[in-house]
């Protein structure tokens, strides 16, 4: 979780100076008087900060990250100003994050990360969208039915974070593929429709040491679970998968035709995408214990959420 | 004793009339099992993937206690 570095950072006044003197703020009060800390950030608008990166040639979410350390903050996070530190913020326009799948549960998450900060998103998924997706995935309207939902996500994540790198993968993912989908991932995603994939997600991230976030939903319903590999855990030892738990018994192939038929409202699809964020952004600031957490269930109908117990 | 059984999704379909907010509250004889109490709502025990007593996973052989809140669920693995 870093950011590539291959400038030397403008000094403080100079970077002050671009800024205050770039036309695009004109009219706007001297910056640059008293130069910004923690309690008196300065925002700073995208074409400012994407002539800067022009003129540096050097990434745009690289320039974003030298003036949040500054206490420069991009417009565009403003209203994250209160809700991240400096440092948090840093954190996550440098995460990288896998969505293993791009439609329900993906697609409502790579918008809500991407409007959180994320940086950088691989994104995963075989099919491509159809008229029965229209009611519950975020990325599914009338103009994008039949186009590949990874490529959808990825054009819709870049019209919200022109600066996140955004790589697309039309694939399914396989035991054959993960390790290279999981390199320099920070928190894989498992938003796909198969225990089995689940499972298989789930057990490469640990076995790789990638902390996994689980969903899962039918109907008005939604459940969601976070595993943190245990660092200098025995290399023989089984890890202790939650999927494994919860489906000993995996799921058969009429089980998971019926599950593809079954029907899914939005309310839970949309709202266990938020808790699978939530549980994100707790790995990528460090506020989540390793091994498994909680297990959430959501009724998005009543609506009501408890948290059970292993 | 009673028990108080809270349904999810599908499981809902096999107990009309279900009331999703207050669940079943339904008296069962001392030291009945999860899969007898299925059995008595008509629940398929064979539908049920999760069981969790008291907010804690359980098994569907365990033997239920006075007061238990019992939450059966299928598998809730769409994406």
């Amino acid at each position: 979780m870093s950011m590539p570095s291959e400038t030397r950072p403008l000094p403080a006044d100079e970077l002050l100076a671009f800024i205050s003197g770039h036309p695009a703020r004109r009219g706007l009060p001297a910056d640059g008087a008293t130069p910004p800390d923690a309690a008196h950030p300065l925002f700073v608008e995208r074409e400012v900060l994407a002539d800067l990166a022009r003129l540096r040639g050097c990434p745009l979410r690289q320039i974003m990250d030298e003036c949040l350390s500054r206490h420069i903050w991009p417009e565009r996070f403003r209203r994250n100003y209160g809700l991240f530190s400096v440092m948090a913020m840093r954190r996550l326009l440098g995460a990288r994050v896998l969505l293993a799948g791009c439609g329900g549960l993906g697609g409502h998450l790579a918008g809500l990360l991407a409007r959180l900060g994320i940086g950088a998103f691989v994104l995963c998924d075989p099919d491509s969208f159809t008229e029965s997706n229209l009611n519950r995935q975020a990325f599914c309207t009338e103009s994008t039915l039949g186009r590949p939902k990874a490529e959808v996500a990825a054009q819709a994540v870049r019209d919200m974070a022109g600066h996140a790198e955004v790589v697309p993968h039309i694939l399914a993912v396989t035991a054959d593929n993960l390790s290279a989908l999981l390199d320099g991932v920070d928190v894989a995603l498992d938003c796909l429709d198969s225990v089995t994939d689940k499972a298989l997600l789930e057990n490469a991230c640990l076995r790789a040491g990638v902390p996994f976030v689980h969903g899962g939903v039918l109907r008005h319903e939604g459940m969601v679970f976070r595993n943190v590999p245990v660092p200098d855990s025995a290399p023989d030892a089984l890890p202790d998968a939650g999927l494994r738990r919860l489906y000993p018994q995996g799921q058969s192939a009429a089980e998971l035709d019926a599950a593809r038929a079954a029907g899914v409202s939005v309310l839970s699809v949309a709202g266990t995408a938020c808790l699978m964020a939530g549980q994100c952004l707790r790995i990528l600031l460090g506020e989540a214990a390793p091994g498994l957490g909680r297990l959430y269930h959501l009724d998005s109908g009543l609506p009501e959420l408890e948290s059970f117990a292993w | 004793m009673r028990i108080l059984v809270k349904l999810s999704t599908t499981l809902r379909d096999c107990v009309p009339g279900y009331d999703a907010e207050t669940g079943l509250s339904l008296d069962m004889p001392e030291g009945a099992s999860v899969w007898e109490l299925a059995r008595h709502i008509h629940v398929p025990p064979e539908e049920i993937k999760i069981v969790m007593i008291n907010g804690r996973q359980s098994e569907g052989t365990d033997t239920l206690r006075d007061g238990d809140r019992v939450a059966l669920f299928p598998a809730v693995g769409g994406g």
